[in-house]
């Protein structure tokens, strides 16, 4: 991975709460060195008193009260400090997590993303929210405890460093090896079978949701046992990598024990020469051998932070494309139109996204300001292609494009979990309640809110859940009157809807976009019946341009489906 | 209402049981005793005077003790990791062959959404419950009663105050598990509620986009992060504190030993080794146990909230066995019978049904008596407005769902749970809505049927006008969930997947044309009736275009109509 496409993940982490994240790191260490310092103290304590309880002058004479006040400062302190750590590091991780949303959320919202999302909603929209939390545990598990681990190297290299200096510098430089090496190795180790437990994992996931979904047309091919076998491999593939990974984290929980006990022998061999030497007493030599048992703990708090790095590391590189700060944004603005056109497009050849076959050719089109345009033809003749290039959405590979800022109505209801009102005011934040019942009104849905017990206040669900399919297509209604463009591109805008239902959508539509441009892209007769002009596509070119009043212009109508 | 033949025992009401492995490890935990031992003995040593060659034997012992707890812990580690991997691979798959043994039109199962995160992300919380909280139970319980009994050996004042330190375990699990739990709930709620706020308004982009509400949304979404993230700081620091506690009473405990024993050596506090004096082997001794005695307890709080976790994911998985329709034949899979067919030159199969009852969980009865005649090789037409039964007749028929009362004969075979799985293979199949999977187009089309080889693929796709939709999508996946697919499309896949069926010559059709455009519809209906040429074909349709090129037109308003009068 390059350093910069880290760098684009970790500036929310630095930009958001940079103090408080090196404050919980701060506190991290302390509540290590607090631990160490309550063992060793203790042990020295005990040391000192047992030799100066060998004559009864010198253990009258001992100061009790200092080191006994210091090993219940260190007990409390390490508490407090802890606490501490803990509330900082999660309040911290928190706001950067909601930064990083936030900045997702503006990159995906961007023409091409939104484009690529729309096409594989599901898996991608599952990578996104495993992405995030996995980025989690870059500060909590990685960088907080290798900070921890650090203090403790200090720490046991000075007290030691007071025994002896050799020994000191030595110990700290084993401790950082061993232990950041331990973590290391493993990191590195695991990102192959973590990356392949997040691919298998996303394959499960597919595989449960086709069996569920898919299972009719699994039935009826007599392939529903083969599926669920399928399902099983997949699982058995998922077996392998989590076996992999957790073979590694025995081995190197294990191997921060060995390394663990080893600093413990080395020590131990080390004072008991310098004893022998006459260097130093028992109360440092026990002192010593305290702070070196408990060094190689902290680094052990690194086992699950190296384990999920390849995790974090595939989460980074998938989210950095869309955390780009300067990213192209020009698609958006489509260029005022000149003169007399509502919108022209002139020579247009466009491509689906992500498909080399090309959608339309060389199309040109003017629709007049306050004009009415229906676009029909077959399934996939380029419709959805062409109001995409009108509302901005598609930039076109050849040809130009010049409107005013439109509004499309997706063919497609789209509901957020937010209240009515809120859901309302997405097309015009500024707008006041009468100007809420207003439109509401003029969709039609004004008596259906009344009727509901929170009014405008009412929550919907998950996709507009609680409203019947043309409730929503009347919210959605109520939403495009709001908005302030001249310039309505609606999509297969009643499709789904019952024939009385649709008669009456339409028959709103068309009575409030007086003076509105409409480009309406249909197969039903009663949306293009709307129309002063029909378009005629056909295979991405404009095979036929009619006018109301002719009788080719009836006639393509009558050929479009009846409700 | 689970199926009493699918499953004996829920998935949450098993015990796990405990294995060796978990017994190792808890055990592991034991040979710091020796090893602390070899310390203290090593530093008396070198207190009286003996220098280096007091600390040879003991650092070689300690190196000896720290390789086999190491090993011990791994070994028991792997042990009761592979086990429980192997029991999630199990529960995996007899919650799959739960799904699949219910009817698809049952409209109580779960949403395949729903059933790939039980499924996928949330049974994952098995494995930790089995591999943290298990063995840190276990060890909770073993471990620190083994070092009070050791520390009460040396001295029973340090033993008591380890006890009071730790009051009374059950009292200290409690608080525990209520601060672990209460902690967990906040972080999952932040999480969860964050991925979801994100995630509705990114379903909507195009509206977002449409209403040029991008910024306006990103600034809801952070606002709404940060209030979130205040409530669950507001939880988590009362939830924290709790655990403050328990860290506490662990470091006081430390201390407190350690005090006790350094006036004991000083010789202010006398009592308390039975009747002796402690020396600073054995002080030192007491003291290094002292924080291996609350340390499996810290341990199982910080592992606490896998098992909440692991006993949702339990659940979640039993929920997916919840049904109230059984799919038929699925109990008797593996035992595909073979339909005899009348030999000779292969007949398209006739139709009966007679007196059929059916009714939809809770819903009034769409079939009383129902009775139905389809010569072999007709082609019939069932009309009738919506909800009039069209679609449940159909898959009666190819038993995607089980009749209340009555018999389905096909082709002179009476359709029960033992024949049907043969009886499918000569029905073509297709539904209003062809699921697409995640796979390539000629993967959509041949859905791994036997005897379906690459040519037939092709030619069926050719047949379908399927060209053009393969070359939008080169290779590549199809969008799960057929996104990325128009109507035409799809409908054209699932043209394609029928006529690729070399065996099928019962054509059971559910609204071929609805939502098409008219061209469109034409080229369909025309390669419908291409496909059912020398064989028997029964749609579904409110489309009079496509119901007129019938041999018969059945309505089921008027069967209905008929059967009121």
């Amino acid at each position: 991975m390059s350093r910069s496409e880290f760098g684009t993940v970790l500036r929310p982490f630095a930009q958001t709460r940079l103090r408080t994240l090196l404050l919980g790191a701060a506190l991290a260490c302390l509540t290590v060195l607090t631990g160490m310092a309550l063992l060793g103290l203790s042990g020295w304590f005990i040391s000192a008193t047992a030799l100066a309880g060998l004559s009864a002058s010198t253990a009258f004479m001992f100061d009790v009260f200092m080191p006994s006040a210091g090993i219940r400062l260190l007990a409390v302190g390490r508490t407090a400090s802890r606490y501490g750590e803990r509330l900082v590091t999660h309040d911290a991780t928190f706001a950067v997590l909601a930064a990083l949303r936030v900045r997702l959320f503006r990159g995906w919202a961007q023409a091409g993303a939104a484009r690529e999302l729309a096409a594989r909603p599901a898996r991608l929209l599952f990578r996104l929210t495993s992405d995030i939390d996995a980025l989690e545990s870059l500060y909590l598990r990685l960088v907080v405890p290798a900070l921890a681990a650090l203090g403790a190297a200090v720490l046991a290299g000075v007290v030691l460093g007071f025994l002896h200096v050799g020994l000191g510098i030595a110990l700290a430089l084993w401790l950082l090896a061993s232990g950041w090496g331990i973590a290391l190795v493993t990191a590195r180790r695991a990102r192959r079978p973590a990356v392949q437990r997040g691919r298998a994992m996303e394959a499960l996931r597919a595989r449960a949701a086709d069996l569920v979904a898919g299972q009719t047309d699994l039935v009826m091919a007599g392939r529903i046992d083969a599926e669920r076998e399928a399902l099983a491999a997949v699982d058995r593939r998922l077996a392998r990598a989590d076996l992999a990974l957790h073979r590694l984290e025995t081995a190197s929980g294990a191997a921060w024990g060995m390394a663990g006990t080893l600093t413990l022998a080395g020590v131990l061999l080390a004072v008991g020469a310098l004893a022998g030497e006459g260097a130093i007493g028992a109360p440092a030599a026990a002192l010593g051998l305290l702070i070196a048992l408990t060094a190689m703990e902290p680094f052990a708090g690194l086992r699950r932070g190296a384990i999920d790095a390849g995790r974090t590391w595939l989460a980074v590189r998938r989210l950095a494309p869309r955390m780009a700060e300067n990213e192209l944004t020009a698609i958006d603005a489509a260029k005022p139109a000149i003169g007399t056109s509502a919108l022209r497009l002139h020579e247009v050849s466009a491509r689906h996204f992500g498909s080399p076959a090309v959608a339309l050719h060389g199309v040109s089109l003017r629709l007049r300001p306050g004009e009415r345009v229906a676009l029909i033809g077959p399934s996939g003749a380029g419709k959805s292609t062409l109001l995409a290039i009108a509302a901005g959405e598609l930039r076109p590979a050849t040809g130009s494009v010049e409107g005013a800022p439109a509004c499309l109505l997706t063919q497609r209801t789209e509901l957020f979990q937010d209240s009515l009102r809120d859901n309302l005011r997405l097309a015009d934040p500024a707008a006041d309640d009468a100007a809420l019942w207003h439109a509401l009104e003029q969709a039609g849905l004004a008596r259906d809110v009344r009727a509901l017990h929170g009014g405008l206040d009412t929550l919907l669900g998950e996709g507009g859940l609680g409203l019947s399919g043309g409730q929503s297509r009347r919210l959605a209604l109520a939403r495009l009157l709001l908005s302030s463009s001249a310039l309505w591109l609606l999509d297969e805008p009643t499709e789904a809807l019952d024939a009385p239902i649709a008669h009456d959508v339409l028959h709103r539509l068309a009575l409030n976009a007086a003076g509105r441009t409409v480009l309406i892209a249909t197969h039903l007769q009663r949306e293009a019946a709307l129309a002063d002009r029909l378009v005629l596509l056909a295979q991405g070119r404009i095979v036929a341009d009619l006018p109301r009043g002719s009788a080719a212009f009836d006639e393509a109508l009558h050929a479009l489906r009846p409700d | 209402m689970t199926s009493p033949a699918a499953r004996s025992q829920s998935f949450a009401s098993r015990a796990p049981r405990r294995d060796i492995g978990a017994w190792v490890q808890a055990g592991a935990a034991l040979f710091w005793l020796p090893q602390a031992a070899l310390l203290t003995w090593a530093v008396q040593g070198i207190a009286s005077g003996r220098g280096f060659a007091a600390v040879l034997l003991p650092a070689i012992g300690i190196v000896l003790f720290g390789a086999l707890r190491a090993a011990a812990e791994a070994w028991g580690s792997r042990r009761v990791f592979a086990k429980a991997r192997a029991q999630l691979s199990v529960l995996r798959a007899e919650a799959a062959a739960a799904l699949a043994a219910g009817s698809p039109l049952d409209r109580s199962r779960p949403a395949s959404g729903q059933a790939a995160s039980a499924l996928a992300e949330q049974a994952e919380a098995l494995v930790p419950y089995l591999v943290r909280y298990e063995p840190a139970r276990l060890r909770a319980t073993v471990v620190p009663l083994a070092i009070l009994a050791v520390v009460a050996t040396q001295s029973w004042v340090a033993a008591l105050v380890l006890l009071v330190a730790a009051p009374l375990i059950p009292i200290f699990m409690a608080i525990i598990g209520w601060r672990a739990q209460a902690a967990s709930e906040a972080q999952m709620l932040e999480q969860g509620g964050m991925n979801a706020f994100l995630l509705d308004r990114l379903r909507g982009l195009a509206t977002l986009r449409a209403l040029g509400a991008v910024d306006a949304t990103a600034m809801r979404l952070g606002d709404a992060a940060d209030a979130l993230r205040r409530r669950t700081m507001a939880v988590l620091r009362i939830a924290f504190l709790s655990s403050a506690v328990l860290e506490l009473f662990s470091a006081l405990g430390v201390a407190m030993v350690a005090a006790y024993i350094g006036f004991h050596l000083l010789g202010t506090l006398a009592f308390g080794a039975w009747g002796q004096q402690l020396n600073l082997g054995q002080g030192l001794f007491v003291l290094l146990l002292a924080p291996a005695f609350f340390e499996p307890l810290r341990e199982l709080s910080a592992v606490w909230h896998d098992r909440a976790a692991g006993q949702a994911a339990l659940q979640a998985l039993d929920r997916l066995g919840v049904r109230s329709v059984a799919l038929p034949g699925a109990g008797a899979s593996g035992a595909i019978g073979v339909v005899e067919t009348s030999g000779g030159v292969p007949q398209p199969p006739s139709v009966s049904v007679q007196r059929l009852h059916f009714a939809h969980p809770e819903a009034a009865p769409l079939f009383e008596g129902f009775d139905l005649r389809v010569a072999a090789g007709e082609h019939i037409a069932l009309t009738g407005a919506s909800g009039a039964g069209k679609t449940a007749l159909l898959s009666l028929l190819a038993g995607l769902q089980p009749a209340a009362r009555g018999d389905i004969v096909i082709g002179g075979v009476p359709l029960n749970d033992r024949t049907v799985a043969a009886l499918r293979q000569r029905i073509g199949w297709m539904g209003q809505k062809p699921h697409v999977f995640a796979a390539s187009v000629e993967r959509n089309v041949a859905l791994g049927r036997a005897g379906v080889d690459t040519p037939r693929v092709a030619a069926a796709m050719q047949f379908a006008q399927l060209g053009a939709v393969a070359q939008a999508h080169p290779g590549a996946a199809l969008g799960e969930g057929g996104s990325g697919l128009s109507g035409g499309e799809a409908v054209r896949l699932a043209l394609a997947r029928l006529a690729v069926q070399p065996h099928a010559d019962l054509l059971l059709v559910d609204e071929p044309t609805a939502h098409l455009d008219s061209e469109t519809a034409t080229r369909v209906t025309d390669a419908l009736m291409v496909l059912a040429e020398g064989r028997t074909l029964i749609v579904a349709t409110h489309d009079p275009v496509l119901a007129a090129r019938m041999d018969r037109v059945i309505s089921l308003d008027a069967q209905c109509a008929k059967e009121a009068a």
